[in-house]
């Protein structure tokens, strides 16, 4: 499996990842390699005979529908980057995609 | 008071590690006011306990290694503190890790390189590193960690001290900072078995804050067995492959032999998909992280890299910058296997794959196996540098500790001998919620192991 510069340009976008053009060569070498590796995965019978593992209790707890209050000790205004009059301020959005 | 201004003098003393994120004056202060408000009558009154800094907490910051929550502030506990606190433990600062605690050397922090307390050309294993780095050079008796697939065992094993992973759900996970949540439990690393145990005891339990954390009571402790009889601990013949460091397969040899003279049955067991267990954990970490790392994104929290027109350009300056070299790849890598097309082919596969490894561990505890025991590691610590070039290379350093992450299982790894003075650590796997059987053998082996001989 062989990710090309712009594959690898394409998935940062997805993520919303600025990468350094210089980056770019290094990263998808390893990208590359790391997919390479991880395909030992097709092992797996393909048939679905295998079902997936889900985490933790084998059935949903269900809980009383209140509100928990969750206090806390002061408000985003101190750890926002830029908060005023209760919003998060942010640049525009340039265009919708 | 002069318990706190001691352990405030401590932890000063071994700066060089670059262990602990908190400046000096800012321990200081808080640990006088901890103090005197700690409640006496807590079972853990006056203990000092490191926290790393991927768990929130009302002191210090929290910046989980990373630029991209530089000065960060949490404006609540995670439960784990506040617990550790009603029992009047003293949060004695914030441990620097890998970023978002993606690593297996503690290199990865944004904030410099932790050293190993043993030898300072070696890391400290990771990513829990800074903890595990102050368990061992004997500062604080306990400190918090945080597992995705080994972090706390393998520096405990790396530092020579123990290292305890909890089932997955028997820890509440509020205030731990997301990177793979279908793996993530907060662990403990402590001088001994038993400091260990006694802070996971406090910390584990139901909580309504977490819906993932189970409705059971806290982890009740076992007292120190006179025996193992009765044990059968099975040994999976994958954890000791031809090529095992020979001072670690000898240390575990020696292991087993005096858990047999304890009166422990030994059988050897299979465990046929462990050679999957790393690529599995290379897919399923990554995605899942991918997607809990979009939440820093220059808005709500942390800096902002300013000097954005658009918001478009916002996001992905802040987190271009604000992420380091490691935790971009994995962004990357988990937002590929995540991406259309390629779902099937990656992600659904290693969440088979995962069942496989789960159904591995089922088999061998239905047929009568109470324990496993393995090596915690293929080596003892390894040289700063060695494997910060090749990715795959660090990740196999987790390849006997991820397989309990993607069972769910509880595991431990204590120290078990010592190679050129470099620690080796064993551990046992236990069946899921039956940390107490797990922590009882560990006090029977802790008993009769010479840690810190030579294997």
């Amino acid at each position: 499996m062989s990710v090309t510069r712009d594959e690898v340009l394409r998935i940062a976008r997805l993520a919303e990842l600025d990468v350094d053009e210089d980056a770019l060569p290094e990263l998808a070498d390893q990208m590359s390699r790391i997919l390479d590796y991880v395909a030992q995965l097709s092992a797996v019978p393909a048939n679905g005979s295998v079902k997936v593992f889900v985490p933790g209790a084998d059935a949903i707890r269900f809980r009383a529908d209140e509100v928990i209050p969750s206090p806390l000790a002061f408000g985003p205004k101190e750890f926002a980057p830029a908060f005023k009059e209760g919003f998060f301020v942010v640049p525009r959005l340039d265009q919708f995609e | 008071m002069s318990d706190a201004k001691a352990v405030a003098d401590r932890l000063m003393k071994v700066k060089r590690l670059n262990a602990l994120l908190t400046p000096p004056k800012d321990l200081r202060k808080s640990l006088s006011v901890q103090a005197a408000a700690a409640r006496p009558t807590g079972v853990l009154y006056g203990m000092p306990v490191a926290v790393k800094d991927n768990i929130c907490t009302l002191e210090f910051t929290t910046s989980c290694g990373s630029r991209i929550l530089e000065g960060y502030r949490s404006p609540y506990d995670a439960t784990a503190i506040a617990k550790l606190k009603a029992a009047g433990a003293l949060i004695a600062g914030k441990t620097n890790c890998d970023e978002f605690a993606m690593g297996s050397s503690t290199e990865h922090s944004a904030y410099g390189r932790v050293i190993h307390p043993l030898d300072k050309t070696r890391v400290p294993g990771g990513s829990s590193g800074g903890s595990a780095a102050l368990v061992g050079a004997g500062v604080v008796p306990a400190a918090l960690g945080s597992e995705t697939g080994g972090s706390v065992r393998q520096p405990a094993s790396f530092c020579g001290v123990v290292g305890i992973k909890p089932t997955y759900g028997r820890v509440s996970r509020y205030g731990l900072v997301a990177f793979g949540s279908s793996l993530d439990q907060i662990g403990v690393l402590g001088r001994s078995v038993h400091d260990a145990a006694r802070v996971l005891s406090v910390i584990s339990g139901r909580d309504s804050r977490d819906a993932t954390c189970e409705d059971r009571d806290p982890l009740r402790l076992p007292t120190v067995p006179e025996s193992l009889q009765g044990f059968v601990v099975g040994l999976p013949r994958e954890y000791f492959p031809p090529e095992l460091d020979p001072a670690v397969r000898r240390a575990c040899e020696r292991a087993v032999r005096l858990m047999k003279e304890q009166g422990a049955a030994v059988r050897e067991v299979s465990l046929p998909h462990t050679a999957y267990a790393v690529p599995t954990y290379y897919v399923i970490a990554p995605a899942e992280a991918s997607s809990n790392l979009a939440r820093y994104d220059g808005v709500r929290y942390g800096p902002r890299f300013d000097g954005a027109a658009d918001l478009r350009t916002l996001y992905r300056t802040t987190r271009g910058q604000g992420f380091g070299p490691e935790v971009r790849r994995r962004i990357l890598v988990g937002t590929y296997v995540l991406s259309a097309g390629y779902y099937d082919a990656y992600y659904r596969r290693a969440q088979q794959m995962r069942a496989l490894i789960a159904q591995d561990f089922r088999n061998v505890f239905d047929r009568g196996v109470d324990l496993l025991f393995t090596p915690t590691t293929p080596t003892p610590a390894f040289k700063a540098g060695e494997k910060l070039g090749d990715p795959i290379a660090m990740y196999l350093s987790d390849i006997f500790t991820v397989t309990a992450n993607l069972a769910g299982l509880p595991a431990m790894s204590i120290p078990i001998g010592q190679v050129k003075g470099l620690p080796i650590g064993g551990q046992l796997i236990g069946q899921a919620f039956l940390e107490d059987e797990m922590i009882e053998a560990a006090y029977a082996l802790e008993r009769v192991v010479p840690a810190t001989d030579e294997a």
